[in-house]
């Protein structure tokens, strides 16, 4: 029912969408795969109006239909549920779900706020979230406030003649096991009423929710998968192009650390309402992994080590100095670099081009007297483009419009081109796609091997426990217990949980 | 046609617009002697809004320009007879101090840019009455012809001015594309928190754009009085307004990070042409100012990066 075909997208220097052809029927529930890059993105924008497509067409019931902007596809019966979510934290949770659509509630100018509650509740039904709508958005949890912008979304049922299509991207990335299994049954629920289309990193949840999976690669759809009909492997394989290694994690590439080489000493470090009493050491080649719940405290410790934070008592000793004035300056002239959680945000400048990024933090190794070599930046630049295989039409172009792996590519060359040998990484493989963990996961092995300390907050525990020679668990701000991981000795999830609940 | 695509050629697309529009309407606009001696004309706001390009390249304003440039012009003709040539010199260290002081309330005392500037503008104005006794100053003309009358005459049919501006222009170029902390400034205009964690310092950088545009303002300020030959508190209002124009209409928005100095010069000379426009449309004086805020309004919403302001997936 509804239908793109033969639809291309153009970006200056890219070819996004080749002619992609994409059906779903009513009450499909329709996954859709690929790397970063692969053109999911670019693909949902066209379907929910925010992109138009530069040929092609787009099909409601065999009808030829072009949507000016989202609100112009949501009049048409298409909904977005967002990743980053879209609601406004300080609005009830009715005023978010009828937003932009009060004029249904006013009588005389006025909001009757009892009318739009109770519809609101009725919306809320739908999700089975029993809430009350006068609720102020900020006070729900993540899962709540997942299943309101699907109930938002739900309204168009109401205001739209026709079926529903309703994009659902990366829904589950901030939920718990429970929680998506509830939503999963949700939405299975809810095909009655639409068809879903699911996009996600999580393999095996479109693989278990999806009755039909199309996979994308550069910006073509390479296949159509009905459900079982192919294993995760194989669907992989399709995606990235070439055999995923079973040794995920690299661990047949874990070679033992030099412990002679202490590089980062921490004793009785302490910020209070953060971190207490933090000691610990790391060595030249060894990847230690903070382990703990969100908010535990390991943040604060890498950004207590690069300097953005001064703690209250303890010392920071950096290759035997040790630290007197914490400032990020002093960090990275020791030799520290830091890759933020928040790419985008504090990893790098949109706006800026890819030379510009690798060098912004070592901008006094190519310059002479304050002025820039940009030869030997753009040299530089060239040379880890091809090392890393950044997906960039060269080095001129602007790292706001990488994907999110190679951005995070950008981010780790501008350390490692400066010679870091002690790096942080926060959560490194946030939101990347199997073949840029990949990416990511080598290159920190080669780090390792090339005698440089990692520090590193994994996204989830299996990335720690593989990734690591030492683990150390922090909860409430306190260490509670190291772990030696030697490749074949490796701790269990269920030996870290306990320390960290 | 992409609006987006065509964003960063609007500038002089429109300088060459304007030209031939008002080159259509007065055929002796075009003559060089009369584009040169615009040009000429400009000069003063140009330099200002050069400095005024930095401030708002990082993402913030300098509302004090003005100001210091009035105080400048009191400074020059209160010590001109005592200083001599050294008077250049102590007006570019007030301007340049008067900034930093404008960016360490900024950066330290976390005070909005608009807010601290006009503050310190104020500090500026009230320095510029006091100095003068509130009363209109005369440099001795014999002394500013031995000292800067370089500035003012014309070499050839090029006026002197002219070498001035494309001097500074290409100084302050070079600053922007060449050097450590034009880099740093791009960074901190379009991301600052990524500026942050790779380890820059970056108040120290913002410190240094404030001093810089309050420098230049006072070079403005200087040429300003040796032209006019004097100085009082008030006698460069009316240039703040045009100079922010000049600025955004070149194509540097106010949430930072592109555009820049050589825009700034595209910015300046549209603003040259509109105001030669309204002598020959007889439009007065008093409403000037009222077109320049127009004008202000349109380019801030034709320029400014709505991408920094929305929120994207």
């Amino acid at each position: 029912m509804y239908q793109l075909a033969h639809v291309d997208k153009k970006f200056p220097g890219v070819h996004a969408l080749k002619s992609v052809d994409f059906q779903i029927g009513r009450g499909e529930i329709v996954g859709l795969v690929g790397e970063n890059g692969a053109g999911k993105s670019t693909l949902m924008k066209v379907i929910y109006g925010a992109y138009q497509p530069d040929g092609g067409q787009i099909l409601i019931d065999g009808k030829t239909v072009r949507f000016a902007n989202p609100r112009a596809a949501m009049e048409q019966g298409i909904g977005m549920v967002f990743q980053e979510q879209s609601l406004i934290a300080n609005l009830t949770v009715m005023e978010n779900i009828f937003l932009g659509y009060e004029q249904q509630f006013v009588r005389f100018g006025v909001i009757n706020w009892k009318a739009m509650a109770a519809a609101a509740s009725a919306q809320l039904a739908k999700v089975k979230l029993e809430i009350d709508p006068a609720t102020i958005t900020s006070a729900l949890s993540f899962a709540q406030r997942q299943l309101v912008e699907l109930a938002k979304v739900l309204t168009l049922e109401e205001r739209v003649q026709g079926d529903l299509v309703i994009l659902l991207d990366e829904p589950t990335s901030v939920l718990a096991e429970d929680e998506v299994k509830l939503l999963f049954k949700l939405v299975r629920e809810l095909t009655a009423r639409a068809s879903f289309i699911f996009v996600s990193h999580r393999m095996d949840e479109v693989m278990e929710l999806s009755d039909r999976i199309y996979v994308m690669k550069d910006g073509a759809v390479v296949d159509v998968v009905a459900r079982g009909e192919k294993t995760v492997e194989q669907i992989q394989h399709k995606m990235v192009g070439r055999n995923v290694d079973k040794e995920y994690y690299r661990e047949q590439r874990q070679i033992p650390y030099d412990a002679g080489r202490e590089l980062l000493r921490m004793e009785g470090v302490s910020l209070p309402g953060r971190i207490s009493d933090i000691s610990l050491t790391l060595h030249a080649g060894e990847v230690l992994c903070l382990v703990g719940t969100e908010g535990s405290g390991r943040e604060a410790i890498l950004r207590t080590i690069y300097g953005m934070r001064t703690p209250l008592t303890g010392t920071v000793t950096i290759k035997g100095q040790e630290i007197t004035r914490f400032t990020p300056r002093n960090a990275v002239e020791r030799g520290v670099g830091y890759v933020p959680r928040e790419r985008k945000i504090e990893g790098i400048v949109a706006g800026m081009n890819v030379y510009e990024n690798m060098t912004l933090s070592q901008m006094g190794r190519h310059s002479r007297a304050g002025v820039l070599r940009i030869g030997g930046e753009r040299a530089l630049a060239r040379d880890w483009i091809s090392r890393l295989s950044i997906k960039a039409s060269s080095e001129l172009a602007d790292c706001g419009n990488l994907s999110g792996g190679n951005q995070q590519k950008v981010v780790l060359a501008k350390w490692r081109s400066g010679g870091s040998d002690i790096m942080l990484l926060d959560h490194p493989t946030r939101g990347l796609d199997i073949g840029a963990k990949e990416d990511v996961y080598d290159m920190i092995r080669d780090m390792s091997e090339a005698g440089v300390g990692i520090v590193l907050v994994a996204d989830t525990l299996e990335e720690a426990i593989g990734l690591s020679h030492s683990i150390i668990v922090v909860k409430d701000g306190a260490i509670q217990k190291r772990f030696d991981c030697q490749p074949g000795a490796k701790p269990s999830l269920y030996d870290l949980l306990h320390y960290m609940i | 046609m992409d609006f987006q695509r065509f964003k960063p050629h609007l500038p002089w697309i429109t300088l060459l617009v304007l030209i031939a529009l008002v080159g259509v309407v007065d055929d002796t606009f075009l003559r060089p002697a009369n584009l040169l001696s615009l040009a000429g004309d400009i000069v003063p706001l140009f330099i200002m809004a050069l400095g005024l390009t930095f401030a708002i390249y990082i993402g913030g304003i300098d509302l004090s320009a003005q100001s210091m440039a009035n105080l400048i012009t009191v400074v020059a003709s209160v010590y001109l007879a005592s200083m001599g040539a050294w008077v250049a010199l102590l007006c570019v260290i007030v301007g340049f101090g008067l900034g930093m002081i404008s960016g360490y309330v900024t950066t330290r005392l976390l005070v909005p840019s608009f807010i601290s500037t006009l503050a310190v503008g104020g500090v500026a104005f009230s320095l510029a009455q006091y100095l003068s006794g509130q009363r209109a100053l005369n440099m001795d003309a014999m002394q500013r012809d031995a000292v800067f009358g370089w500035m003012i005459g014309k070499t050839g049919m090029i006026p002197n001015e002219l070498f001035i501006a494309a001097g500074l222009l290409a100084i302050t170029l070079f600053i922007e594309r060449r050097t450590t902390l034009g880099r740093a400034l791009k960074a901190v205009g379009a991301g600052e928190p990524a500026a942050a964690a790779s380890g820059l310092n970056v108040a120290r950088y913002k410190i240094l754009a404030f001093a810089i545009s309050g420098a230049l303002a006072a070079i403005a300020g200087l040429l300003f009085s040796v032209k006019l030959s004097g100085g009082a508190p008030t006698i460069a209002n009316g240039f703040l307004l045009p100079a922010i124009v000049a600025v955004l209409v070149g194509g540097t928005p106010l949430t930072g990070g592109v555009g820049g100095v050589l825009n700034t010069a595209i910015g300046t000379l549209i603003v040259a042409v509109i105001r030669a426009s309204m002598l020959y449309f007889d439009i007065q004086a008093t409403q000037q100012q009222m077109v320049f805020g127009l004008v202000l309004i349109g380019a801030i919403a034709l320029t400014i990066d709505r991408a920094k302001l929305r929120i994207v997936k």
